[in-house]
């Protein structure tokens, strides 16, 4: 101890002058805080200061035309609204991120659950289906890029050599082929963590309580529905909203497959954004899309958080 | 814990800083910088470097290159003078300088190098690609045409000649897709927003119509516009062109024996010489021709082009004697412009390097300009909303060709879409 104070006295005495004040807690709390100032550098520099210009952005006019920003209120906003291109993009959006987040929870269930039996081989088969989550995202996706290549892919050698089709077809050239293609490929690397997710889950599954169910007579699907899921009904509330923000924000494997095409088949929130910005360098209207984009992550974001806190 | 006073936390931080400002990054470097999309292609990097090495040797200033995609530069351009990180000098596309030239630290090269002089080493015409607004804001580096090239030896496969007209063109392609296995005939660009309007441009041009006139008018909802997007989409519906081909596909195809015709600049002999694994000897097969025309006589069309250098006001250009100046001093004289020029299979830009024996005497050069005749501006390029013009093109056309819109639906969208984005320029 630095400080001390006398027995019966009303304030503490120092006993020296070189003591630290307030003792050595608030010493401690002190340097505790200045060890936070490169994280909140940090944080200030990456994360809060770019969405405050961004922010600001959004309602100016700030395009190759106007290096110097013009302040013009919700000019941006209303364009958005004006735009059917842009509309069209919510739309897709939401097409992208519902089928990509059911088609992974369900595919992730389903493995999960093959994964918790007992079998030979089961342990390497767990760490073989992690591959895809290691893989850089930008790999998986030229990877799937060469499956669906109209000239040279695998799908198409695979299905004009059983003579299904007659000539090779342009899968990422169709309005549902390239959805498809891009839907697919983030369900393909989505699937691990999921899997994990929803595999910790079932390891906490009483064993005793599916023995007795089994004992008494139920088959598997009424097991699934009378207790696996409600035993997994915390870890799928958080896998799908886990799902959901990630899908709102996916941008890399789409833009390497498709770029958003064809026309705009596959033109999501995030691949509008970037067009807008640096196809079209119009940054006051890519930065108050990338507000409304924010704004649809923002309920999936904060139930998220509320269901984080109070879990804690 | 440990025991830390704020003052050793702020000696902490004073050495990490220290530490920092020592790395290399943080070293002063080259004197100046160029940003260049010839130095990130493969088969042109050793001709930028040997520029670069050259001019070091004779001036002691070493140019820093940054190697960026040829689709990346505009991009990094604007992230570049958004951080007030622009590099010294930037190689562009001559389509392109009207977008950077409302960039407030572009440099007025009529100031910095002297209009007369740069007046006394080229045709106004090849200066003219460098000017926007009466000033020179970039010194044109190459300079050639963007026409059509056929593959000799796909053709020869084929039993086709050279054809002169669109149905004869039409014809040569029926004739390779069914000789000539997995091919490509025409190997068009379907894909990269950036080079789609080029390929459609000549099809409009050829077909007799026009995009945007000199005055800012959208004229593409013509006769002529339907016509020409009709003959894309019937091309794409034959298989006669292929989706999801942007121009670094088709000139692989093209070099590889698998497409018998593509439009390019030319450099499409470098390209063919490279991804043919042929060196000189893909020359053989490297054919430019005058592009199909509607009917017999009327004037194949080609599209003006050139690469240009400009220059970002900062340390380095600071004077007409500054380094800045020096290097794009350099780029003009012979040894670059009769060197790296025809090495990359283009014409000089200056009229004392058009004159050296190496592009007199190059047949190729000859072949080229006879085939492409007078070039035409580009007609989407010429406009500050250039890039916004080129997203609008391309979606349509791809519309058509993938056929989720009639030719003349996709052409009757793009003439709004296009008359909204003029409007909105203002």
């Amino acid at each position: 101890m630095t400080m001390t104070s006398v027995e019966g006295s009303a304030a503490p005495m120092r006993v020296s002058a070189h003591a630290r004040k307030g003792g050595l807690k608030a010493h401690e709390r002190r340097v505790g805080r200045l060890f936070l100032l490169p994280a909140l550098a940090a944080f200030t520099l990456v994360i809060l200061f770019p969405f405050l210009r961004a922010l600001a952005v959004a309602f100016t006019r700030s395009d190759l035309q106007t290096p110097e920003p013009i302040f013009v209120g919700l000019a941006n906003f209303r364009a958005i609204l004006a735009t059917p291109e842009i509309i069209g993009a919510f739309v897709t959006t939401a097409v992208y991120v519902g089928l990509a987040t059911a088609g992974t929870v369900v595919l992730g269930l389903g493995w999960a659950l093959i994964l918790n039996q007992s079998f030979r081989g089961r342990a390497v088969l767990r760490a073989v289906t992690l591959i895809p989550w290691v893989l850089p995202s930008t790999v998986t996706a030229f990877v799937w890029g060469w499956i669906f290549n109209s000239r040279f892919g695998v799908l198409n050698a695979a299905l004009v050599g059983v003579g299904a089709i007659p000539y090779p077809t342009a899968w990422l050239s169709t309005t549902g082929g390239a959805m498809t293609a891009v839907v697919i490929t983030k369900i393909w690397f989505s699937i691990p963590l999921f899997m994990s997710f929803f595999l910790a889950g079932l390891q906490s599954l009483d064993r005793e309580q599916i023995d007795a169910a089994r004992v008494d007579g139920a088959g598997n699907f009424a097991l699934l529905r009378d207790h696996i899921l409600p035993h997994l009904r915390p870890v799928l509330l958080v896998v799908i909203v886990l799902g959901v923000i990630g899908n709102l924000q996916h941008f890399d494997t789409i833009f390497a497959l498709t770029g958003g095409g064809p026309v705009r088949a596959t033109s999501v929130l995030s691949i509008e954004v970037y067009r807008r910005a640096f196809d079209q360098w119009d940054l006051g209207m890519a930065s108050a899309l990338g507000l409304l984009w924010v704004a649809t992550i923002m309920p999936a974001a904060y139930f998220y958080l509320r269901h984080l806190l109070k879990g804690a | 814990m440990v025991d830390l006073t704020r003052r050793d936390f702020g000696g902490l931080m004073a050495a990490g800083a220290a530490a920092l400002a020592a790395t290399p990054a943080f070293a002063q470097g080259s004197n100046i910088s160029f940003m260049s999309f010839s130095f990130a292609e493969d088969p042109n990097k050793p001709l930028v470097q040997k520029v670069l090495d050259d001019f070091k040797a004779q001036s002691g200033i070493s140019v820093e290159a940054v190697g960026s995609a040829w689709g990346d530069v505009q991009k990094n351009l604007l992230l570049r003078q958004r951080s007030k990180t622009l590099p010294t000098t930037a190689q562009l596309s001559e389509r392109w300088l009207p977008a950077l030239a409302t960039l407030p630290e572009i440099v007025d090269l009529d100031q910095a190098i002297g209009r007369a002089k740069l007046e006394a080493a080229m045709d106004p015409a090849v200066l003219a690609m460098g000017q926007v607004g009466g000033k020179t804001l970039a010194i044109p580096l190459i300079t050639g045409s963007i026409g059509m090239i056929a593959n000799k030896e796909v053709l020869d496969k084929a039993g086709v000649g050279v054809p002169k007209t669109l149905a004869e063109f039409r014809a040569a392609l029926v004739a390779i897709r069914d000789k000539v296995p997995n091919s490509v005939p025409f190997a068009a660009v379907t894909k990269n927003p950036s080079a789609i309007p080029l390929d459609f441009m000549i099809m409009v041009w050829t077909h007799g119509g026009r995009i945007i006139d000199e005055s800012g008018k959208v004229l593409i909802n013509s006769d002529a516009g339907r016509a020409a997007m009709a003959f894309m989409a019937g091309l794409m519906k034959d298989r006669l062109i292929a989706p999801e081909l942007d121009r670094p596909d088709s000139r692989r195809l093209f070099a590889q024996g698998a497409s018998g015709f593509y439009i390019d600049a030319p450099q499409a002999r470098t390209f063919a010489r490279s991804f043919s694994g042929k060196g000189e000897a893909a020359d053989a097969f490297v054919l430019p021709i005058p592009t199909p025309v509607l009917k017999a006589g009327d004037t194949p069309r080609s599209i003006q082009w050139g690469h240009l250098v400009c220059a970002f006001k900062g340390p380095g250009m600071e004077g007409p004697d500054s380094a800045g100046v020096k290097w794009l001093n350099y780029l003009l004289s012979d040894a670059v412009q009769g060197g790296f020029a025809p090495a990359l299979s283009a014409l000089p830009v200056t009229k004392s390097a058009q004159k050296l024996p190496v592009v007199q005497n190059d047949p190729f050069f000859k072949a080229w300009a006879q085939a492409t005749g007078v070039p035409l501006t580009n007609e989407i390029g010429i406009w500050s909303n250039g890039p916004e013009l080129s997203s609008i093109l391309s979606e349509e056309v791809q519309a058509a060709l993938l056929g989720q819109k009639t030719s003349d639906a996709a052409v009757a969208s793009m003439q709004s879409r296009m008359e909204a984005s003029m409007a909105k320029r203002g």
